[in-house]
């Protein structure tokens, strides 16, 4: 009876209040994407940074079946090559920069691409066979790049020695900006969101004050009449909330997966699905500001 | 059922105070009118009995129990144990009669099967029977407050407190109204009722505690509004002393408004 009668009145109250609702829904909805832009940009980010990226900086390719460069005229690296090229990284002279390293076989090599491409086409069209293998290298301190870069560009069996930091770091620094960014502009629209709830619960509760008037004097439970306003406020932010974890979904599925990857297909991408997991933060995160709002809006004006 | 030991209340520190040092019982199964000019302190009163406002100093105690020592969750309780109407009646304009009277029982929970039981009993109480369907507009202004009575006491309060409930009524109404309050304080529950309606308090011939800037100026058992007796401008509970014999008045069912101020004034210049 008790719920049935919450029920009713939230019904009634999103009804009279149907404007105002509407605003609250669509300004989380505003604030909570540009919440999952930020997100959305670290999972990319992280998606892009593979397997290798935060645990070494220098990468040794070794000659494969393809291979064009000078050092790799008689064809793929033998496994004597490779014996020497590890017993050249344990050397004193080399030992001295190297925190440590990984010798990634060709068939390593194709688990960790599937796993970071699993959301590209270009997934289907690669085989073992011409994915190099390689040395992975954790450097002291990875300004000393160059010294790894002359020593073993020249060796027998090394396609290519190549600091992968480089390559990404300055992407990656541009990424993070724009999550700062977008993190910032959520912050400003989520003060927005707080306010307009508050706002929404107030003229919600001066619009019933003759019913929570009556409900106090007939002895009705603080829960019974301030919950109604409560769950307009919370209902109505995860609406946008759920319309923003859309929103991320249709980016992820629409943008990057048919447009971008096509255009840069070497380029890992997150898939549509990664993004749901965003959804119960932001339903969460929903939850909460209306639960602030309304906590700051009903002690002042429903006291009971 | 309620006390109030040296209450005072000041809402305003530059203004005097509402309430000043009040010291009053009211039995339980008791009526009583509250009486005096407006901003005498009436409303004040049955705000303190409903808690919606603290004391500045004093205890008020509702059915044993001090509301000082009540927490806020458990207010909803005393609530529900004291029935209140007003002038303005407060209904929802939207709901039926019955729904208005089920709403007071919705709200504590009360399952459908009893509100079905329960309205319509109430509701032939206040003499409502057959226009449970009908909206206030639909209904006089008598009828409209015979609603809102049936509202307060739906779930048997033990005391209902009414401030100036025929305030917006015409005389006969207001007779009416008075019945209904009348059965509602034979079938046990105490009534305490704010007015300034000379007539009806002439009639109804309860006990009458007068204020006057927020002092008790006369407290009389079967009294008339205004008194018959001196004023001493004391606050102690007088009408034992008083209630032993009747006042020299008219008698009670004959007296019109004119009539009775007439006979008041002549009493006031005999004595004087
Ligand atoms: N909420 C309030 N804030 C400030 N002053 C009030 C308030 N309510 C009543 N008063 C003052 O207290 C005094 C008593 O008012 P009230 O109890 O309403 O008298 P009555 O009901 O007898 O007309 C008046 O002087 C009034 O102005
Ligand atoms: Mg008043």
């Amino acid at each position: 009876m008790r719920l049935a009668f919450v029920l009713s009145e939230i019904g009634s109250g999103l009804r009279r209040n149907l404007a105002m609702v509407i605003s609250v829904i669509l300004v989380t909805f505003v604030s909570l994407t540009f919440v999952g832009a930020a997100g959305m940009l670290q999972l990319q980010i992280n998606q892009m940074k593979g397997y290798w990226y935060d645990k070494v900086q220098v990468a040794i390719f070794l000659c494969s079946d393809g291979s064009t460069a000078p050092g790799c005229a008689t064809g793929p690296a033998t496994p004597e090559q490779e014996d020497s090229l590890r017993k050249l990284l344990q050397s004193p002279a080399v030992a001295q920069y190297v925190n440590d390293f990984e010798y990634e076989s060709k068939d390593d090599a194709y688990k960790h691409f599937k796993e970071q491409f699993s959301n590209s086409p270009i997934v289907d069209s690669v085989t073992p066979d011409q994915l190099p293998a390689s040395f992975r290298i954790n450097m002291k301190d990875p300004e000393k790049y160059e010294i790894i870069s002359e020593t073993f560009s020249s060796q027998a069996g090394v396609e290519t020695v190549i600091d992968q930091r480089q390559l990404l770091e300055r992407l990656f620094s541009a990424m993070n900006a724009a999550s700062l960014v977008a993190v910032s502009i959520a912050g400003v629209m989520i003060i927005c969101a707080i306010l307009l709830i508050a706002t929404t619960i107030r003229l919600s509760a001066f619009s019933r004050r003759r019913e929570t008037g009556i409900m106090r004097l007939v002895g009705a439970s603080k829960m019974v009449i301030q919950l109604p306003f409560i769950l307009e406020g919370v209902i109505a932010a995860v609406i946008g909330a759920a319309l923003a974890s859309g929103t991320l979904w249709a980016v992820a599925h629409f943008f990057l997966g048919e447009v971008m990857s096509k255009q840069y297909p070497d380029t890992a991408f997150i898939s549509p699905g990664q993004t749901l997991i965003l959804a119960p933060a932001l339903i969460g995160l929903g939850v909460v500001l209306a639960g602030i709002s309304s906590l700051l809006t009903l002690r002042r004006y429903l006291r009971v | 059922m309620i006390r109030f030991e040296n209450v005072t209340k000041v809402y305003d520190q530059k203004a005097r105070p509402a309430l000043d040092s009040i010291s009053l019982e009211i039995d339980r199964g008791e009526f009583a009118f509250l009486v005096g000019a407006s901003g005498s302190g009436k409303s004040t009163f049955l705000r303190l009995v409903l808690k919606e406002d603290r004391a500045s100093s004093g205890a008020v105690y509702v059915a044993g129990q001090n509301v000082a020592n009540i927490s806020s969750w458990r207010v909803p309780r005393l609530r529900r144990g004291i029935g209140v109407v007003f002038q303005d009646f407060r209904l929802l304009p939207q709901k039926t009669v019955f729904a208005n009277v089920a709403f007071a029982m919705q709200v504590i929970g009360k399952s459908r099967s009893v509100i079905r039981d329960t309205v319509p009993e109430v509701l032939k109480t206040v003499g409502l029977e057959g226009k449970e369907n009908r909206l206030p507009h639909e209904l006089s202004g008598g009828e409209q407050q015979r609603v809102a009575i049936a509202r307060a006491v739906v779930n048997r309060p033990g005391i209902l407190l009414a401030d100036e409930p025929t305030g917006n009524l015409d005389p006969t109404t207001s007779m009416g109204i008075m019945g209904v309050l009348d059965k509602i304080n034979q079938n046990g529950t105490t009534v305490v009722m704010a007015t300034h309606d000379d007539d009806i308090v002439n009639e109804m011939r309860k006990r009458v505690v007068e204020l006057k800037n927020g002092v008790v100026i006369r407290d009389e058992a079967k009294a008339l509004y205004t008194s018959m007796i001196p004023v001493v401008g004391q606050s102690r509970r007088l009408r034992d002393a008083s209630g032993r014999d009747e006042p020299p008045v008219v008698p009670p069912r004959a007296g019109t408004r004119a009539e009775a101020r007439a006979e008041i004034r002549l009493a006031g210049e005999g004595q004087a």
